[in-house]
């Protein structure tokens, strides 16, 4: 047992102590708290030291230079609080001749759990912690799981998409019957519209799947979303790339969102995802899968890649008092630029000269709305006129965030304005709807 | 005997990590179905309580009201801790010489009962080292925290429970005792004065329900049992008579066990449904027609004892049936309760020498509806019958209206706690510890004493009136004139009398009403003997006031009145008069108190009667 010695602040007696280490903390004024010594929470304030104690609750103790702080016994193999977790022996190989399908992890809440040190929530480290999370997983046949990234969504970038869509089709090459992507939810988006976009003739279901709570919480939704999305990964007759999450707030029922046209419509709840200007693809009820018409069926292959892409593009979200000096210096250099315009796409008349300029040396202009719902229209209002005539081309109702993506996509593919522009304007994964019925059947 | 408490009061401060309001709702806007998964600690065990729900697998409904938002659905992240429950908290804290912490981090406790949408208990640790002084003795108060209340059970079906979400999050402060009681009417007493504590900083919910107590009980030799959830203060006594009983009776059982060389059941349960074929009454009658099958467990060694030292007492074969339960079985039958419930002699011994069962062994059985249910259950039956080898087994216990309690699940240990990384640590600052140091509320002996001595009370009946909460009526009414021994007798003594034995729910007298009686009562209307009955009357018919005040037929009586009421009377009773002479008077007195009850005082009447008989006897002369 160490002791404080004379003349030294305490707070040395604790530095490099490991976590686990049981310590008791006097202070001048007679108090005494006696627990296991945690690593400091990133926003503890200043010479507070934080301590478990015997009963379980946490606390901060500001420890003076007058107060004295014993170790009592110091954990020597760093297994206390706050340490890493002890790592599964043998990962399960999932194909002993049975179908089998494949969990692409990149990060995410869903493959986070809490670090009990910053107080945040930290990626999980390997295939072992995250089939800790969810024992589960194999009950329907085998999940291989293959790390890709280990990435929150905010970090990931659209070489990423291209790293995630090359392992999607080499797992649908290597027999797998659907893939699984898990995914940080507030990106998953638009890595779906690029999977849309990178992945043709798919012979089965891409599920990108996410959770809004961690898996650490007993109530987090990422074992159900993830249950649902490996059962249809491996059962629907699907070709295409979908989101699958909560459809409502209960852990009963899932929506399938086509890739490009789903978006995350709120910050917390489970049921964020959304299809915008329709139905959604599908949904999972009771373990039904009911799939809407105009689902693509699984391709009978072979399946094709083309994930170039040029990220010299980007979204530009007019509002009131963008000035067009500030507008034209963003868009300087860029290949492309996604306007998310007002109403029926519309942008103050002021910015019409820069636009004119960019477009004449060869930018691609998108316009798109930054309604929640909706296509834009060029012959409604006067601006939309002159904006079109300014050679701006107007996507229908396709999403800002999947225009922006498809825009991509199009200029890796196409030297070409007008090559570009026709695969803007096609619909190239149900990206653009012609069609909005009055009332979406639900 | 050694017992704890720990105190748990709602406070009415709003809830404690939403905007929302700290009441209840009637209004039900949607539901929302949920699973829960155990998830471990920062050290990733799993604890028994958790693991213990877990296996259940159950589904959770919970109702979504006026009273909740995104917050309690667990939608949405946790808020900052509502200052005003955390100042609330130091209050408590200070009132209790507690040290408060430099630094309260918020924690999670796992709680996959799904009472918490979230899967966890949100609660912190606020002060530590506190004291309280009760009756000349000092505990000490090792601990208060804040923490959020859980949702409110709506009920319980096959395989699910549904909950109310208003009362999730309404903030909870928590005292706990050291283990320094000694017996039940002193627990009684210390849950009293703390409740009378919290009161007094007035940021508390008033009610049933509002304040509900954790009892920790433990004999020589026995373990640490938990009460959980007690509401009614008066019952706490029972409790804890209750649990010191069964724990010595277990540990009787115990040295029983131990003297025949008793260890852990280790037969395999066998199937027994043929061997009940035909039985013509009680639990097992017609399985195979209901698709049901029974097993049974034999128990080397526990023959006799899994009935009770006495009828009504504690015994294991409850104890075991109450395990049996939470694996989905009604209950179970058990040997040394047969022949009984359909089951005759000859039966029982066919059953008996199927499982091989000697003098000295007893045998449990159980029946369901499905095989692994059934065996199941016997598998807990046979982890408490090994426990009963050991002593008294640690765990949880619900309270039953009876004073008794039922097995709820093991016991949590530490590991179901770790941090609630969504609210970052709060720093109690000097400034606000000074503040609340300079403005706490009177502590309940100080105003027992200030009471006592302007009013010219006895400090038992402020005692009283702090326990019954009145103590804000009584300033009110003798604030308005009425005489304060009167208002005492009224709030300590008159409502609750007149209340005994009414139906729930009956009408609770509003102030108002209160004040309506108390004021008739001052202009002589009815006499005091009157007021519990006038209470009752109103608790019974309810509103409005005036309509039981001259109900009673209390318009007043003047003394000439009475003695006119007297007079005729007599007169028309004169020959029963003449027959009896003085013994006529018992029940001339219980008619005229029939007619003038609660106008005239008794004494008054008795004496107004005894001059007109007089002057009957008198003017009827000698031998008339």
């Amino acid at each position: 047992m160490a002791s404080p010695s004379n003349g030294r602040d305490p707070l040395e007696m604790v530095r490099g102590l490991p976590a686990g280490s049981e310590v008791e903390i006097r202070t001048s004024d007679g108090r005494s708290y006696r627990g296991t010594f945690l690593p400091s929470h990133e926003l503890s304030g200043p010479r507070i030291v934080r301590l478990k104690l015997p009963s379980g609750y946490n606390i901060g103790v500001r420890v003076g230079p007058g107060d004295a702080i014993a170790i009592l016994s110091r954990n020597g193999n760093g297994s206390g609080p706050g340490a890493a977790p002890p790592a599964r022996s043998e990962p399960p190989q999932g194909s002993d001749g049975r179908p089998w399908v494949a969990l692409l992890t990149t990060g995410g809440t869903i493959a986070s759990r809490v670090d009990y040190r910053t107080g945040g929530v930290r990626p999980a480290k390997d295939e072992a912690e995250i089939l800790s999370f969810y024992p589960n997983l194999e009950r329907e046949g085998p999940v291989r799981v293959i790390p890709v990234l280990d990435r929150l969504s905010e970090e990931i970038a659209p070489a990423d998409w291209t790293t995630i869509a090359d392992r999607v089709a080499k797992t649908f090459t290597e027999g797998a019957r659907g893939v699984v992507v898990a995914h940080g939810t507030d990106t998953l988006a638009y890595t779906a519209a690029a999977l849309s976009f990178a992945l043709r003739d798919l012979p089965g279901p891409v599920v990108l799947v996410g959770a809004q709570r961690s898996p650490d919480r007993p109530s987090s939704d990422g074992a159900s979303n993830l249950q649902a999305a490996t059962h249809v990964a491996r059962t629907a007759d699907l070709g295409e790339v979908v989101v699958l999450m909560h459809e409502g707030l209960s852990d009963t029922s899932f929506a399938l969102h086509r890739g490009t046209r789903v978006r995350k419509m709120h910050s917390s709840r489970r049921d964020a995802f959304r299809t915008r200007n329709g139905p959604p693809l599908g949904r999972l009820k009771d373990q039904q899968l009911t799939l809407s018409a105009d689902a693509r069926p699984s391709a009978p292959g072979p399946l094709r890649l083309d994930p170039r892409l040029d990220p010299e593009a980007s979204l530009l979200w007019f509002h009131p008092g963008l000035g067009p000096a500030r507008a034209e210096q963003y868009v300087g250099g860029l290949r492309g630029v996604i306007l998310a315009g007002t109403g029926l796409g519309h942008v103050s008349s002021l910015h019409l000269p820069w636009i004119r300029t960019a477009v004449a040396r060869g930018v691609f202009v998108g316009m798109t709305t930054q309604c929640l719902e909706g296509s834009v229209d060029p012959f409604v209002y006067a601006t939309g006129r002159e904006l079109l005539r300014a050679g701006v081309t107007y996507l229908g109702d396709m999403l800002p965030e999947t225009a922006y993506v498809k825009l991509l996509f199009g200029l890796g593919r196409y030297a070409s304005a007008s090559e570009l522009r026709g695969f803007m304007l096609t619909d190239v994964a149900g990206e653009i709807a012609y069609r909005h019925p009055l009332e979406p059947p639900r | 005997m050694k017992a704890g408490l720990e105190v748990h009061q709602q406070l009415d401060t709003g809830k404690l990590f939403c905007r929302c309001p700290s009441e209840l709702s009637e209004t039900v806007l949607g539901e929302v179905t949920r699973q829960l998964r155990p998830t471990g600690g920062e050290d990733r065990a799993i604890d028994p309580a958790v693991a213990f729900e877990a296996e259940r697998g159950r589904v959770f409904r919970y109702e979504a009201t006026t009273s909740d938002c995104l917050v309690e659905a667990d939608e949405e992240p946790p808020h900052e801790l509502n200052p005003r429950a955390l100042a609330t908290a130091l209050t408590v804290a200070a009132l209790l010489h507690a040290r408060p912490l430099d630094e309260i981090e918020v924690m999670r406790k796992i709680v996959i009962d799904g009472s918490n949408t979230s899967g966890f208990q949100r609660t912190a640790l606020i002060a530590v080292d506190g004291r309280l002084d009760v009756g000349g003795r000092r505990y000490s108060i090792p601990a208060i925290c804040l923490e959020e209340d859980a949702a409110r059970k709506a009920g319980e079906g096959e395989g699910e429970t549904r909950y109310r979400l208003d009362r999730l999050g309404i903030p909870l402060i928590e005292i706990a005792t050291g283990p320094e009681i000694t017996g039940g009417a002193e627990a009684r007493e210390v849950a009293e004065e703390i409740g009378a504590l919290l009161r007094s900083t007035r940021r508390v919910r008033r009610g049933i329900g509002t304040i509900r107590e954790d009892l920790n009980i433990s004999v020589p030799g026995g373990t640490r049992i938990e009460i959980k959830g007690v509401q009614e203060l008066r019952l706490i006594q029972r409790y804890v008579e209750t649990e010191e009983e069964r724990q010595t009776h277990l540990l009787a059982v115990r040295e029983e066990l131990a003297r025949r060389g008793a260890g852990r059941p280790d037969g395999a349960p066998e199937e027994v449904t043929h061997l009940l074929e035909g039985v013509a009454t009680g639990p097992l009658r017609g399985l195979r027609e209901r698709g049901a099958v029974a097993y049974a467990l034999r128990l080397p060694g526990f023959g006799g004892l899994l009935k009770g030292a006495r009828p009504e007492g504690e015994r294991l074969g409850r104890e075991l049936a109450d395990h049996a339960r939470t694996a989905g079985v009604r209950g179970l039958l058990h040997s040394d309760e047969l022949p009984a419930h359909g089951l005759d002699e000859e039966r029982v011994a066919r059953l008996r020498e199927h499982l091989r069962a000697g003098p000295l062994d007893a045998w449990v059985l159980v029946t369901a509806g499905r095989r692994p249910t059934a065996i199941a259950a016997l598998e807990r039956v046979r982890e408490r019958a090994a426990a009963a080898t050991l002593g008294v087994p640690p765990e949880t216990r619900d309270p039953l209206p009876d004073g008794r309690s039922r097995y709820s699940r093991p016991l949590p240990g530490r590991d179901r706690m770790y941090p609630e990384t969504d609210v970052p640590p709060i720093r109690t600052s000097e400034e606000e510890l000074e503040r609340i140091r300079g403005s706490l509320p009177e502590p309940p002996s100080a105003e027992r004493a200030r009471l006592a001595a302007r009013y010219d009370l006895h400090a038992e009946v402020v005692r009283r009136l702090q326990q019954l909460d009145e103590v804000d009526r009584l300033e009110a009414m003798i604030g308005r004139g009425h005489p304060a021994a009167t208002v005492a007798r009224l709030l300590a003594q008159d409502l609750d009398a007149a209340s005994e034995g009414l139906p729930t729910p009956h009408h609770l007298p509003t102030d108002e009403e209160l004040e309506a009686i108390l004021a008739a009562l001052d202009r002589g209307l009815f006499a005091k003997e009157a007021l519990p009955g006038l209470l009752r009357r109103l608790m019974e018919e309810g509103p409005p006031v005036e309509k039981v005040l001259t109900g009673a037929g209390l318009t007043p009586l003047s003394r000439g009145e009475l003695e006119i009421l007297a007079d005729e009377l007599v007169e028309r009773n004169a020959s029963l008069i003449a027959e009896k002479g003085e013994r006529a008077r018992s029940p001339l007195m219980g008619d005229l108190m029939r007619e003038v009850r609660g106008r005239r005082d008794g004494k008054e009447v008795a004496e107004v009667l005894e001059r007109a008989l007089k002057r009957r006897l008198a003017a009827a002369g000698p031998g008339g």
